[in-house]
């Protein structure tokens, strides 16, 4: 496949007849430090349609938590966020989330319930001092109902939904009963409580054992059936991305760099960070050569030089085409854009020799 | 494998090991029962969820922790079988220069007050107190450039390194000793992946380099079948299965270990996983069931699984497995492409 390059933003093109349920455009984040301006996010730009699972892909640092939580607008005051995050709900309403104000009403009523979110630690999501049960119809008398019966009655439902063996047991104990995969499921329970539009999943399966990951990717899967929703999954682990997702967006340096469906992301990545990613993954069963590695470190987010920002570690660099400005998202197939000056499929990231 | 397993190049025997805690209420067999033998220059993967006692099985071998019951054997640089267990102050002080750990988190198992160059060289001092000091410097800038440390960092402190640099500040505190065994304790599950690869490969290499022999214990299937020789599956305290990587992964002879597998997330979209569900949760150490430990959670078990012990065997050629059925059901492993 011959790359096609045209020079509009990625997101723009052709694909606008599909319903996006939120259109992440420009999202710019900045913290003031004594040091200087820290850049954390710089310029992302996604789309998550309907029914959709979207893989937030990258390494820590690369800005992709902070991504998710400006969604919500649960991130620290200090972070000045610019662009725009438009969420078109049910009655097709768009609303531009970046609009409203900190802690007002309109954001709080979205907020764990048109969007909820997951987090990585179940364990310190929930707080010690009071029972799950309690922490989880909090959310039902905010957003749905006042009346106590069918507020117990909708978390028990929910907490069966997501295979929690006597639910009314369940409903009384505390965090410190549950195993870390219970307390996971139910908190996926408690995010599915107002059936939500989209659920954003912060590495939710990073702390568990692989046979509890495997279950919970599997009840997400359903419960996405179920309830018909859109989920946005960031993780760092390649594995569970492959599993769970329909579309890729891999996030570099506060960037995104390539985006495309999960087959492409993995059959033909164009982008070097990309491949490089791919190709560091050993994949049981896969011969056991030596993995590929991307030669040092991710920098830190602070006066950037205005050139491609995987320059430093890019084994294509080249200084004539990659230092004059930041590449943007660029078609370069089906559904598949990537910021790269040169975009070079290469047949399977994972069988490149050593670099 | 075969001239691997020579009585001669065993560097560890495990045998009968195991570790009790006590506490007023329960008694845990955190380690129950296990042996294995490690020959030198392998790599040998222990995996199990967390809670499975593959943690304590290795403070048991740095001798962080004394085991409760069993022997570890293990054969010196110069010929001589020390059982570890059961060692004079003098021996056991020549053997913590060979067997050293990598631990897993690079963040809290560096002193944050010392700079790097004290970190390394600690071991140093500390075995070798009439090292002259010129000695000592060269020695850990050696290392330093060994593991891909700039030597002119050494002068900083942890906090000015990232993760991955961390860990191989960690790894360079185990080498500079020249030891002969490692145990490395989740040493990469920390990292990022594009760092855990830069990591395993130089584990590889200086494996290579060194002569070194790894037990690797970790939680990440695809790492351990990527660098182990040897693989090692724990179960509430039990080894229930130990064979060469390739025969364990390609065909299991535990059903636990075959649900493990079909666990693993494969980075690759056109291969779906086919998952054999387990039912329950791990049972509690402290009252752990009758019979085969694995019965409440085995879908292939029989009545003769929850009453009587299970013993670990050969079953074929060093393949290891603890499991009554074993000459009965047929597991599914991972497909090979070599």
């Amino acid at each position: 496949m011959q790359p096609t390059h045209t020079n509009k933003r990625g997101e723009e093109m052709g694909m606008d007849e599909k319903p996006s349920v939120l259109s992440v455009e420009n999202l710019e984040i900045s913290i003031k430090l004594e040091e200087g301006l820290l850049m954390p996010v710089r310029g992302v730009n996604f789309k998550l349609y309907e029914n959709e699972t979207l893989g937030l892909v990258g390494e820590s640092g690369c800005g992709k938590s902070l991504t998710c939580k400006s969604i919500l607008s649960i991130n620290e005051k200090r972070c000045n966020t610019t662009g725009t995050i438009a969420f078109t709900d049910k009655n097709d309403t768009t609303l531009n989330l970046l609009d409203l104000k900190f802690n007002s009403k309109e954001i709080r009523d979205i907020r764990g319930n048109r969007i909820s979110m997951i987090f990585q630690e179940p364990m310190s999501a929930f707080s010690p001092l009071f029972t799950v049960g309690y922490q989880m119809v909090e959310s039902v008398y905010l957003h749905i109902t006042r009346n106590k019966k069918q507020a117990k009655d909708l978390v028990l439902s929910s907490l069966r939904k997501v295979g929690i063996a006597d639910p009314e047991k369940r409903y009384t104990q505390y965090p410190h009963e549950f195993s870390g995969g219970m307390l996971q499921r139910a908190l996926i329970a408690m995010a599915l409580l107002c059936n939500p539009r989209i659920l954003i999943a912060d590495e939710p399966t990073t702390a568990l054992d692989v046979t509890i990951q495997a279950q919970i990717l599997e009840l997400l899967k359903q419960l996405q059936k179920d309830y018909g929703m859109s989920i946005l999954y960031i993780t760092h682990d390649l594995g569970t991305v492959a599993q769970m997702c329909d579309r890729v967006a891999v996030m570099y340096l506060g960037r995104v760099v390539e985006t495309a469906t999960v087959q492409d992301i993995f059959q033909n990545p164009v982008h070097p960070y990309t491949q490089g990613l791919i190709g560091s993954v050993h994949k049981i069963g896969g011969a056991k050569e030596r993995l590929f590695s991307i030669e040092g470190n991710v920098p830190l987010a602070m006066n950037l030089e205005d050139r491609c920002s995987f320059y430093d570690r890019c084994i294509r660099k080249d200084t004539k085409i990659c230092c004059n400005k930041e590449p943007q998202l660029t078609q370069v197939g089906d559904e598949h854009f990537a910021a790269c000056y040169q975009p070079e499929i290469k047949a399977r990231g994972g069988s490149q020799s050593a670099g | 494998m075969q001239d691997k397993q020579t009585n001669t190049d065993v560097i560890l025997k495990v045998e009968h090991l195991s570790k009790v805690f006590s506490s007023k209420k329960a008694h845990i067999r955190a380690v129950n029962d296990v042996s294995f033998t490690v020959a030198q220059g392998e790599t040998v993967g222990i995996v199990g969820e967390s809670g499975c006692g593959k943690t304590t099985l290795g403070r048991c071998i740095v001798r962080a922790y004394n085991a409760t019951e069993g022997r570890i054997l293990y054969r010196a640089g110069d010929g001589t079988e020390y059982d570890l267990q059961n060692i004079d102050k003098k021996s056991m002080q020549k053997i913590r220069k060979e067997v050293q750990m990598i631990f897993q988190d690079p963040y809290s198992s560096l002193d944050p007050r010392m700079t790097v160059f004290d970190i390394i060289s600690e071991p140093l001092r500390a075995n070798f107190k009439d090292m002259p000091k010129e000695q000592i410097e060269q020695n850990v800038k050696e290392m330093a450039v060994k593991v891909g440390l700039n030597p002119s960092y050494l002068k900083r402190y942890p906090h000015a390194f990232s993760g991955g640099q961390r860990q191989r500040i960690g790894i360079a505190r185990a080498l500079v000793l020249y030891p002969r065994l490692i145990v490395c304790d989740e040493a990469v599950s920390a990292l990022d992946v594009s760092v855990q690869a830069q990591v395993v490969n130089l584990l590889k290499d200086l494996q290579k380099e060194m002569n070194l022999t790894y037990l690797f214990i970790s939680h990440d299937l695809s790492v351990v079948e990527h660098i182990s020789d040897k693989v090692g599956v724990m179960y509430l305290g039990k080894m229930v299965e130990y064979a060469p990587s390739d025969m364990l992964f390609a065909k299991p002879f535990h059903p636990y270990s075959e649900a493990l597998l079909s666990a693993v997330p494969i980075a690759d979209p056109k291969v779906s996983m086919q998952r054999i569900p387990l039912t329950g949760e791990i049972p509690n150490p402290a009252n752990a069931p009758s019979g085969c430990f694995f019965h409440t959670r085995c879908k292939y078990c029989k009545e003769i699984c929850k009453t009587q012990e299970v013993a670990f065997v050969e079953k074929e050629n060093s393949h290891f497995v603890a499991c009554h059925l074993r000459d009965e059901v047929s597991l599914q492993g991972i497909p090979m492409e070599e």
